[in-house]
């Protein structure tokens, strides 16, 4: 009968795949093997950098790494589950912060590495802004506690900027807040908007939390990222944010329209010259570097800001289930050589413990020397939408009122307030 | 169903259109010839409507061939300058495509096999069968189909982890059967219960056991119809995301729609090799429809019952 063999096909390749499956799913788990995943591409700054780790690795360890390219997406909606379970890797890159790094250490999945930093002297190479997210206490909450993971790369934000424009238009780098409005004025009084912004995604949030820090302390981010003391949020910090964005609006530094754009199509305005500025974090860098042909481009930070939005990078962190825990420890500190860290630095990174000796590309030293000079001066005040897991939609639907100008600063302000402790006191209880 | 159908049909466009009209053109060749208004206003709303089904695949299309700097320069909705392959030859290398298609492939193709004969099975005994409660059998059946798979991720998850088949193909192979066969059970169930009573009497009279009741006499009838739930049940296993990205671990057993999920970043997505990856993961599915469309109108038209 025609359909039984169809049936008998069909089980002759299941019975087939199984055995196949079976082999493949005993994982040769022998004593010198590091079972490694990251989600970098591979020619990215730390695709690049950790591709020659694991070269020097084998070589000195003799053992062989086992590396798996992982998607974002899936490292970041699966881990709890592949951690929990025997397939658990090595050492794994994830993702730093309360709700992924913090959430794993606080159930057990992520070992300790307080000991291994002590052996290995990482926490001498990291700055403290830089050790924040690498710490979690009992509850899962950054900033104290044990070691959980180590930092690789830094990432923060600061202004891209259009060479020629400036030129053209005949104007200087600014150094205060006034020049940086002079040369707002100067390219709205032409018809460019200056800034290419997108209040749909992270940009004009970003942009709006950097205003509040030129006029805030240590002690405002303490508050405001770890809790310290309750914000306030129509204090000076955050009234000079709301109604700087707004009045950028009104006079055309920032166009109307970013109420609907996504932060790639601010992107793409600036590489199409469309906009001579763009005040974005150092993840576009390597982009623009590789795009960017028409003009010549350039990076400064926030003018007067002692605090500029930006941290430690997602992190190498060491599974509790892992089979090789003292391999894992090795790995992480040849990743944190100073040739690996200048490697990354080369090529459009941003190392944390590089030394700007090392650094030959020219544009490379000016983004690290940035980056120096702001954990230098324990400037990495990390990101607005941090402190709740639903505070990134509520302040992008907040900014995108204000830019639309259906609501004044001060509703704006209160609702992100109520918003902000609604979720605070979630966290804290 | 039927919308589903629509949907893609309006997507093929004219090839599939066309012998629509022509089968309504002969109809009509007794009456009347001429168009009513009426006629023109449901031709003009399905034109425009099959635009905007086809938009997204034509973005996906304008895109793929598209440099990064040209598409800097000109944005997403122009074409191409100049023909620019390197975003699906870097996906192609980078997830190693060819094993990700086998995986695809090896999983919807039995998924759809296994959904459609324990489809029938089920159906058989609920619909010909009749057993007692069937209403509330089928209701339960379609539990799997009806909650969220984000509620049945967990309990799976532990029970394959207990099972030893975490991060093994045979987990979604099963989860998926199941839960396509729920879908096939409640439709076949429905339409075996209208089946003629005399077409089983008389072959019960000519002695035939249940079993040949069913191979011989239901499945050659119900043919066309299981034709279209295999192939609905292998391009819905093919599109399936949630389920394969936290079931298949490792690299070498994932699928496609899985694999192209490497190019999403952190904050950065590469809008072009993005788009690549999206025609390399669509054209496989609309290989196999057009391969099997003929089957698809045929089995929707005919009926239960010649």
């Amino acid at each position: 009968m025609k359909h039984s063999r169809i049936v008998g096909v069909a089980a002759a390749i299941a019975a087939a795949a199984l055995v196949l499956t079976g082999c493949s799913g005993a994982n040769d788990q022998g004593d010198d093997v590091l079972r490694l995943w990251h989600y970098e591409g591979a020619d990215s700054a730390m695709g690049v950098a950790w591709a020659e780790a694991i070269k020097v690795f084998e070589e000195e360890t003799g053992a062989t790494v086992e590396f798996e390219e992982k998607s974002f997406e899936q490292i970041r909606s699966t881990a709890s589950q592949v951690l929990n379970s025997d397939e658990a890797p090595d050492i794994l890159e994830y993702n730093k912060g309360n709700a992924t790094a913090g959430l794993l250490s606080s159930q057990g999945l992520l070992t300790p590495l307080d000991d291994a930093v002590d052996e290995f002297g990482w926490g001498d190479k990291l700055a403290p802004s830089l050790q924040t997210t690498a710490k979690y206490d009992e509850n899962g909450v950054m900033g104290s506690g044990s070691w959980y993971g180590v930092p690789n790369y830094g990432e923060y934000v600061e202004v891209y900027y259009n060479k020629d424009a400036f030129a053209a238009a005949g104007l200087e780098v600014p150094t205060t807040l006034a020049e940086f409005e002079d040369v707002l004025a100067a390219f709205a009084a032409q018809g460019v908007t200056p800034l290419a912004e997108s209040a749909a995604e992270y940009p004009l949030g970003q942009l709006w939390y950097q205003l509040a820090l030129t006029q805030a302390d240590r002690q405002f981010v303490n508050d405001y990222q770890l809790y310290e003391n309750p914000v306030d949020w129509s204090g000076a910090e955050i009234t000079h944010a709301t109604e700087t964005v707004q009045d950028w609006t009104e006079k055309g530094y920032i166009s109307a329209d970013s109420s609907g754009l996504k932060a790639e199509d601010a992107g793409v305005g600036f590489i199409g010259g469309q906009y001579p500025m763009f005040y974005s974090g150092s993840w576009w860098y390597g982009r623009f570097a590789s795009e960017i042909t028409d003009f010549e481009w350039g990076t400064f930070l926030f003018p007067e800001a002692e605090l500029s939005p930006g941290s430690a990078g997602n992190m190498w962190v060491v599974p509790e289930k892992a089979q090789n825990k003292e391999l894992a420890y090795e790995f992480i500190d040849i990743t944190m050589r100073p040739e690996i860290q200048a490697l990354l630095g080369n090529n459009g990174g941003v190392p944390v413990a590089a030394d700007e000796a090392d650094i030959t590309d020219e544009k490379s030293r000016e983004l690290i020397a940035n980056f120096n000079t702001l954990t230098g001066q324990d400037g990495l005040a990390f990101y607005p939408d941090w402190p709740t897991p639903t505070f990134y939609d509520e302040l992008n639907a907040g900014l995108q009122e204000l830019v639309n100008g259906t609501k004044s600063p001060a509703d704006v302000q209160q609702q992100l307030g109520e918003q902000y402790q609604a979720g605070v006191d979630d966290i804290v209880g | 169903m039927s919308a589903v159908l629509d949907e893609a049909a309006e997507t093929l466009g004219a090839s599939v259109r066309e012998p629509v009209d022509a089968k309504r053109r002969s109809r009509r060749a007794g009456g009347t010839k001429r168009r009513t208004a009426s006629d023109w206003v449901v031709l003009v709303v399905a034109i425009v409507l099959g635009f905007f089904i086809a938009v997204p695949f034509l973005m996906i299309l304008i895109n793929s061939f598209k440099s990064p700097a040209d598409y800097n320069t000109s944005g997403p909705l122009s074409l191409p300058t100049s023909l620019y392959f390197d975003g699906i030859v870097a996906f192609w290398e980078r997830v190693d495509f060819p094993e990700k298609l086998w995986n695809s492939v090896f999983i919807s193709g039995l998924v759809a096999v296994f959904a459609v004969v324990l489809s029938m099975f089920n159906a058989f005994a609920l619909g010909i069968g009749r057993v007692k409660g069937r209403l509330w059998i089928v209701v339960v059946i379609l539990l799997a189909n009806m909650l969220p798979q984000e509620v049945l991720l967990y309990p799976l998850y532990f029970m394959f982890k207990e099972a030893g088949l975490y991060d093994n193909q045979w987990a979604v192979i099963i989860i998926f059967t199941v839960i396509q066969s729920a879908f096939g059970t409640y439709l076949l169930a429905s339409v075996f219960g209208t089946f003629p009573k005399e077409l089983l009497e008389a072959a019960s009279l000519d002695g035939a056991s249940r079993w040949q009741i069913l191979w011989r006499v239901v499945y050659p009838i119900s043919r066309p119809m299981l034709s279209v739930l295999l192939i609905f049940f292998f391009i819905w296993t093919w599109n399936e995301f949630l389920i394969p990205l936290t079931f298949l671990v490792s690299n070498d057993t994932q699928t496609v729609p899985v694999a192209i999920t490497v190019l999403q970043g952190d904050r950065l997505m590469d809008v072009t090799t993005t788009s690549a990856s999206a025609l390399l993961g669509l054209i496989p599915t609309l290989v196999f429809f057009l391969i099997f469309q003929r089957t698809l109108t045929r089995g929707i038209t005919a009926g239960a019952v010649k």
